[in-house]
C-alpha cells in the first residue's frame, strides 16, 4: 500500500495558503518505511503545514496528500499511522490508563496497555490522572498514545520538548527501534543534536521549499566541513578568501572560519597571520551546516 | 499483521463508539462542578416559578408547563456539553488529538450526545418528580411520549451547540450558549405560555426550536397549543437539517 518506491506518505506538487500568506508553494515530500526523517528549518519554513497535510488535519489547495495511498483526511488512511502533537492536550479528569486504551481501541491491532505504557515510560503513572502530570509526563503520554496503535508511520512534533535529557534519551531509543523494525519515522525538531542523534535523512525547509535532502554526515559536509576557530585581527572578509574557506565571521573574541579542506585553510591561515593564537579546529555540527545553507539560500534570494 | 490490516476495506474496531461513550461518561461523572448546576437548576426554577410562586398550583396548571421546562431541562447539557464543552476542548488542544487518530468523527459526536442525553435524563427525573408530588397525573403512554420528546429535544441544540464549538473561543461559546439557553427558553414560551406573551416576543420565539418544541409537548399533554402538531415537527425536523449543515460545515473547515 505504498505509492512511490515505498513512501508511505507524500505531498505532491503541494501548494497551501494560509491566511492569505503561501506557505507552500508546490513541495514534493515522501516519507520512507524504515527510515527516520527529520523536517527542519526556521519558524515558518512551512514545517507545521507539512506535517498537518500529510496527517489530515488541513487539506492542500493545489497537489496531493496521501497517507498509504489514500487522502489522510480519512479516517482509513489514519489507522496505520501515529501523531505525537505539540500543540494536543489530554482530558484532564481521565487517567494515564484510560486515555490509552480509549486511545488503543481506534487501532486494529494494538499493543497490550501495559507494553505501551512501559516503552513510553509510563508503568508507574498508569493510574495518575492526566491534570496531575508534570509536563513532561505528558508529553510522554502523547508519545505512548502516538505508539499504541503498532504504527507504519509515527509522526513526532517537537517530541522532546519539556522532557528532561534522560526521558529524551529514552524516547529517542524506541524510536530508532521502531525504525528498525520499519516503521517510518518523521519527526520535527528545534533541537538539532537531537535531529543528528535520531535521523537517517535530514530534510531542511525555508520559506516553503526544500534546500536540503541528504544524511546527516552529508549535509555536514556539503554545508562545511570543518570549523577553524582563532584569535586574529584578519577581517572576515580577508578569511572567508582563504583557500577552500566558505564563510568567515566572528563570534565573540573569535574568529570563526567555516572550511570545506581544514589543513589548507589553516595552513594558509597561519601564513597570513603569523601572530594568531588559541587556533582551534573542529567538526561543523549540523547546526553550522545548516546555518549555511540558509544563508547561502539568502544571498541567492537576495541577488 | 492481521486480516484487518491487509483489508482494503476499512473496518473500524468495534466497539470505537461504545468505549467513547463511557469514557465521556466517565469525564462528566468526574467534573460535578459542571454537571450539577444543569441538573438541578432546571428543577430549581420548575419548583420556584410554577409550584411555589403560584401557592397552590392546579394539577393542570403544573402540567402544562411541565411541558415547557422539560424542554429547558434538555436545552442546557446540550448547549453548555457541546457549545461550551467543544469550544473548550478544542482550545486545550483535545480535538486535534483525535482528527489525527483514525477515530470516526461520529463517535465523538455520538458520545457527547449520549452524555448530554444522560444529563438530561437526571434534571428531568428531578422535574418529573416534583410534577408528580404537585398531583400531575399522565398516562403511561404520555409520560412516555412526553419523556421521549424531552430527551430528543437534546439533538437541536447539541447540534447548534457542536457548531459553535468548532468555530468560537471558549468564552465566546459560553456567552452564546447562555443567550440562547435563557433567552430561548423566554421567548419560546417556556418559562410563560406563549399565548401570555406579547406578540413580538412570540414572534421572535417562532424562529426558536425552543418554541415549537415547547409546543409538541404541550400537544402530547393535551392543553392549549398554537399552530398544528404537524407544524411544528416540520419546523423541528427543517431546524435540525440546518443544525446538521452547521455543525458539520464547522468540522470540516476548523483547522484544529
Amino acid at each position: 500500500m505504498t505509492d512511490h518506491l515505498g513512501d508511505v506518505a507524500r505531498l505532491t506538487r503541494v501548494s497551501k495558503r494560509l491566511g492569505g500568506r503561501p506557505v507552500l508553494a508546490g513541495l514534493d515530500l515522501g516519507v520512507r518505511a524504515g527510515e527516520v526523517t527529520a523536517l527542519l528549518g526556521p519558524n515558518g519554513a512551512g514545517k507545521t503545514t507539512s506535517v498537518s497535510l500529510l496527517t489530515g488535519r488541513i487539506a492542500p489547495d493545489d497537489g496531493a496528500a496521501t497517507l498509504f495511498g489514500l487522502d489522510p483526511r480519512r479516517p482509513a488512511a489514519r489507522r496505520r499511522m501515529g501523531v505525537m502533537l505539540q500543540s494536543a492536550g489530554l482530558p484532564d479528569v481521565l487517567t494515564v490508563a484510560e486515555v490509552v486504551t480509549l486511545q488503543s481501541g481506534y487501532y486494529p491491532d494494538p499493543r497490550p496497555l501495559a507494553e505501551t505504557l512501559a516503552l513510553a515510560g509510563l508503568s508507574d503513572l498508569a493510574e495518575r490522572r492526566c491534570a496531575a502530570l508534570s509536563g513532561g509526563q505528558a508529553r510522554r503520554v502523547h508519545y505512548a498514545l502516538a505508539i499504541c496503535g503498532r504504527p507504519d508511520l509515527l509522526v513526532l512534533d517537537e517530541p522532546t520538548a519539556a522532557m528532561d535529557r534522560g526521558a529524551a534519551r529514552a524516547l529517542w531509543s524506541t524510536v530508532r527501534t521502531l525504525a528498525d523494525e520499519g516503521a517510518a519515522i518523521l519527526l520535527t525538531s528545534h533541537d538539532l543534536a537531537e535531529a543528528d542523534a535520531l535521523a537517517d535523512r535530514i530534510v531542511v525547509m525555508d520559506a516553503g521549499r526544500i534546500v536540503a535532502d541528504d544524511t546527516s554526515a552529508a549535509i555536514r559536509a556539503r554545508a562545511g566541513g570543518s570549523v577553524i576557530r582563532c584569535r586574529s585581527t584578519l577581517t572576515t572578509a580577508v578569511a572567508a578568501h582563504l583557500p577552500a574557506a566558505r564563510e568567515g565571521d566572528r563570534e565573540g573574541a573569535d574568529l570563526r572560519i567555516v572550511t570545506a579542506d581544514a589543513v589548507a585553510t589553516a595552513r594558509a591561515l597561519l601564513d597570513v597571520d603569523p601572530a594568531l593564537t588559541d587556533l582551534r579546529i573542529a567538526d561543523a555540527t549540523l547546526e553550522d551546516a545548516i546555518a549555511a545553507l540558509l544563508a547561502a539560500g539568502q544571498e541567492r534570494i537576495a541577488a | 499483521m492481521t486480516a484487518a490490516t491487509l483489508s482494503p476495506i476499512y473496518r473500524p474496531p468495534s466497539g470505537i463508539w461504545y468505549r467513547e461513550v463511557v469514557a465521556e461518561l466517565k469525564r462528566t461523572a468526574r467534573l460535578p462542578q459542571f454537571l450539577l448546576p444543569t441538573v438541578l437548576t432546571p428543577a430549581a426554577f420548575y419548583g420556584l416559578f410554577t409550584l411555589a410562586v403560584a401557592k397552590s398550583p392546579s394539577p393542570a396548571f403544573a402540567a402544562a408547563t411541565l411541558a415547557g421546562y422539560g424542554v429547558f431541562a434538555a436545552t442546557g447539557p446540550a448547549l453548555f456539553g457541546f457549545g461550551a464543552g467543544v469550544a473548550m476542548e478544542r482550545e486545550q488542544g483535545l480535538i486535534e488529538l483525535k482528527r489525527v487518530s483514525p477515530m470516526p468523527a461520529g463517535a465523538y459526536v455520538v458520545a457527547k450526545l449520549v452524555a448530554s442525553v444522560v444529563t438530561t435524563a437526571l434534571a428531568l427525573a428531578l422535574i418529573d418528580a416534583l410534577a408528580i408530588l404537585a398531583g400531575v397525573r399522565l398516562s403511561a403512554e404520555t409520560w412516555v411520549a412526553l419523556t421521549l420528546l424531552h430527551l430528543g429535544s437534546a439533538i437541536p441544540f447539541a447540534l447548534i451547540g457542536f457548531g459553535m464549538g468548532m468555530r468560537m473561543s471558549g468564552k465566546g461559546a459560553v456567552a452564546i450558549a447562555n443567550a440562547l439557553f435563557l433567552g430561548g427558553s423566554v421567548l419560546g414560551g417556556l418559562w410563560i405560555p406563549s399565548a401570555m406573551l406579547p406578540g413580538w416576543m412570540r414572534s421572535l420565539g417562532e424562529v426558536t426550536p425552543s418554541y415549537h418544541l415547547g409546543q409538541l409537548a404541550r400537544a402530547i399533554i393535551g392543553v392549549d397549543t398554537i399552530g398544528t402538531p404537524g407544524g411544528h415537527l416540520f419546523a423541528v425536523a427543517a431546524m435540525t437539517a440546518a443544525a446538521i449543515a452547521w455543525a458539520w460545515t464547522g468540522w470540516r473547515k476548523s483547522p484544529a
